[in-house]
């Protein structure tokens, strides 16, 4: 084992994760009211109400089937492209209506960009993947460097500077998932919603997601759905459980959110018996 | 990679050492309290175990949330538990500074014996490069010098034995009794330090090697 | 449960499943070598038959009542003017159909479920009733009269149904999550579509339209219904009259002089070359532009 210098000035500056009261001192990005999801009549998600502040890192954990995925994809109406869903409630986006009449979805995607489970990358170059926002958006400004500072903050650039115009496809999973972050920050977000980015990931690909999520967390507000628990220990400032709650008679699943608090909270003291039988895989 | 983590197992050591300095602090003060029968000196010494005291449970406290939220494990996981029960050591030894000050101070209109104080100061001074061993030897990771430390604490312990003795003899003086017998809980209570450092050198045996033994049996 | 002591052997000796499982094999072999033996044996049949006719007469030339100066040139220029027309109507509207059929349309509403089925029935129905139809819509009722327009235009009805079937099968295999990805940044649905889902679809596209051009070339009964005439000894032009290659190879069997026969024989080694041509160029682009999603 090799000796430590410990340099006592950095003792103030490590965050263990920004306590709650820090947390609601920050401006609302999104405000959830009695939110409830269903599919073709079925309720998927029922009666959600939280708050979502800037800069900040907010996971949504919870056993398979609570909604947790279909409640990220409130958040920038990708549930409209699945035809047989139904949203009620609202969802205020700095203040105004995500779900109002005249809202222009394109605008919406482009504030509030989307990583997805399994890599997505377009079967195209490195360089026209990550130009592709920026281009069907008519963004102005030089491409090319638009492209560069997106791979530069998605921690990308040096791996792939030189072969910009080899195709996406050719990178490994990590790399792959980070291209996808890259894209969507070409577009200049908000906010960047996560659904499970590293589940299909190793375990080094994963450390490095989080290391970027960490430094992300400086400039956009991360919103992340995952089902490792310790993750969400890792990352998150404030995490949201979701449960199933299934109907006696009908034998319908309904999700609903049990407990939203700072992470710390949720992970040593939490309040709802259901948390504390989850975050400690007592979970049925 | 886990910069953040790995920030946060540096600060929780960075206080560990700080909280050890204040310490050193405190046993240096009450040695020199000692050997001039200052009694403010033991007041500060007394007023300062406070911050001693929240520094532990705030150490204690961040240790619970990295324990919860970083799931650390291997050599991570054995820092924090050394870090964990060292902090409690070096809180113990603030408390003996306090019990030195208080005994101190309830004696310190008797007569003081030249022979006994020089043999308490003398104590105080070996102490204090335990800790100091100890602290740094936790910080360079150094097992050897660690092991030192049990020599070192036989010193103290021989000591010890030797102010006993001489307050036996004080059996026909009442008045130098009654100081003599406050002095050999005031040697009681720096030959526990001494331990304590020990205890710490333990500590870093555990967190490089991975296995706790004690350093010497207790049959000593 | 056999015990410790006993080992089981395991040498097969299962006989009866194993004659079943050789009969088997050996009776596919047979139905292959009965298919494959079958085409094998007519095409060397028509190579030898035709080979002493194939010269440069017979691709330069102009047809002729005399065997051994008749050239099927005109027929050659109107087999490929025609795989022309085809290509460029065919194309284009078979390839939006099965964009608004894959992409657009609602599979809830009964009309579009209606087409989905009619698509089928449509690639089945036989060409020859293209031909009547084409006669009397094209021909006639346009008034396009019989002209290589016309005949182009038929054979891209013969072929519209089997262009959108590939088509839509290449669009569906473009993963979906390549469009949720589009969708995410922000792109509109036809943005989606036309940077995205066509790109990657087109070598699937593209094999399918030539396969089904392959079929175009090969068809005859349409065309004589529409008047590919018998005897042209001109170049032809779009909106002039023609006569197509399979057309040429059918009268030049009807004619009793023997040396028409092998003409015919080596006109068909013509046609086959044009079609197996454009086929194998359509498997090299499928198999250049196979995707790993």
């Amino acid at each position: 084992m090799e000796a430590r210098r410990i340099d006592s000035g950095k003792i103030a500056e490590v965050s263990h994760g920004l306590e709650r009261t820090e947390v609601e001192r920050r401006e609302k990005v999104f405000s959830v009211t009695d939110l409830s999801v269903a599919y073709s009549g079925n309720v998927a998600l029922e009666g959600v109400n939280l708050d979502v502040h800037k800069q900040t890192v907010t996971a949504f954990i919870g056993p398979s089937g609570c909604g947790k995925s279909t409640f990220i994809r409130c958040f920038n109406r990708m549930n409209d492209l699945v035809p047989s869903a139904r949203v009620s409630g609202t969802v205020l986006y700095h203040g105004e209506d995500l779900y109002a009449r005249d809202v222009d979805s394109v605008e919406i995607r482009r504030r509030i960009g989307m990583v997805f489970q399994k890599p997505n990358p377009f079967p195209k170059s490195i360089y026209d993947n990550i130009a592709f926002g920026p281009r069907v958006l008519s963004m102005e400004g030089s491409l090319d460097e638009r492209v560069e500072q997106a791979l530069r903050r998605a921690a990308l650039w040096d791996e792939v500077k030189d072969r910009l115009k080899d195709g996406a496809l050719g990178l490994s999973g990590g790399q792959q998932q980070r291209l996808c972050i890259a894209r969507a920050l070409a577009v200049e977000p908000d906010v960047i919603l996560m659904d499970e980015p590293a589940s299909a990931l190793d375990p080094i690909s994963t450390t490095r997601i989080e290391d970027l999520m960490h430094e992300l967390k400086r400039d956009y507000t991360i919103i992340i759905v995952t089902h490792n628990m310790q993750q969400a220990a890792r990352v998150a400032d404030m995490t949201a459980f979701f449960s199933v709650i299934v109907d006696e008679d009908g034998g319908g699943r309904r999700g609903v959110l049990v407990e939203y608090d700072s992470t710390t909270k949720i992970f040593t003291t939490p309040s709802d018996k259901r948390t504390e039988d989850y975050v400690t895989g007592r979970f049925g | 990679m886990r910069v953040e983590f790995q920030g946060e197992l540096d600060a929780l050591e960075a206080g560990f050492q700080e909280t050890g300095e204040i310490v050193l602090r405190s046993i240096r003060a009450v040695a020199d309290a000692l050997r001039t029968q200052d009694v403010e000196l033991c007041d500060e010494v007394i007023a300062f175990d406070d911050e001693i005291d929240d520094r532990y449970h705030g150490l204690e406290k961040q240790i619970e949330l990295v324990l919860a939220r970083q799931t650390p494990v291997a050599g991570d996981l054995r820092l924090v538990l050394a870090l964990l029960h060292s902090g409690l050591h070096v809180e113990r030894m603030g408390d003996q500074c306090v019990t030195i000050a208080k005994l101190t101070k309830l004696s310190a209109h008797l007569d003081t014996k030249q022979t006994v104080i020089e043999s308490l100061v003398d104590m105080g001074e070996r102490c204090e490069e335990m800790v100091r061993v100890s602290l740094d030897a936790f910080a360079a990771r150094d097992v050897e010098t660690a092991r030192g430390l049990h020599g070192l604490d036989d010193l103290v312990d021989r000591a010890n034995r030797q102010v006993f003795g001489e307050v036996l003899g004080y059996v026909h003086n009442p008045e130098a009794l009654e100081w003599g017998m406050r002095q050999i809980t005031v040697a009681r209570c720096f030959e526990r330090i001494g331990d304590n450092a020990v205890d710490i050198g333990e500590q870093t045996a555990f967190l490089v090697t991975g296995e706790f033994a004690e350093f010497t049996d207790a049959s000593h | 449960m056999t015990s410790l002591a006993t080992p089981v052997s395991i040498q097969g000796d299962r006989p009866r499943r194993l004659w079943r499982n050789r009969l088997f094999t050996l009776a596919m072999l047979l139905c292959m070598l009965v298919a494959f033996g079958t085409l094998a044996v007519l095409l060397v049949d028509t190579l030898i038959t035709g080979w002493p006719a194939i010269s440069s007469q017979l691709l330069t030339g102009l047809p002729s009542t005399v065997p051994a100066e008749a050239g099927a040139r005109p027929a050659i220029l109107a087999t490929l003017y025609l795989g022309l027309v085809v290509l460029l109507f065919s194309v284009p509207i078979g390839v939006m159909t099965a964009i608004y059929l894959e992409e657009y349309a609602n599979r809830e509403r009964w009309w579009n479920r209606a087409i989905e089925v009619n698509i089928q029935n449509l690639a089945a129905v036989p060409a020859i009733v293209y031909g009547i139809l084409g006669l009397a819509f094209i021909v006639r009722g346009i008034g396009v009269g019989r002209v290589v327009l016309a005949g182009g235009l038929i054979l891209t009805l013969v072929v519209l149904p089997t262009v959108v079937v590939s088509s839509r099968e290449a669009i569906r295999s473009v993963p979906d999550s390549i469009r949720q990805g589009a969708f995410a940044l922000g792109a509109t649905k036809w943005q989606v579509v036309w940077r995205q889902v066509l790109p990657a679809s087109i070598p699937g596209i593209a094999t399918g339209s030539i396969l089904a051009l392959s079929r175009a070339v090969g068809e005859t009964a349409p065309l004589i219904m529409v008047g590919a005439i018998t005897y042209v000894a001109f170049n032809p032009t779009l909106f002039g009259p023609y006569t197509a290659l399979p057309v040429q190879i059918y009268n030049w069997t009807k004619q009793p002089d023997t040396d028409f026969q092998t003409l015919a024989a080596a006109g068909a080694i013509v046609l086959l070359v044009i079609v197996l041509s454009m086929n194998a160029v359509a498997i090299f682009l499928r198999n250049r532009y196979r995707k790993q999603w």
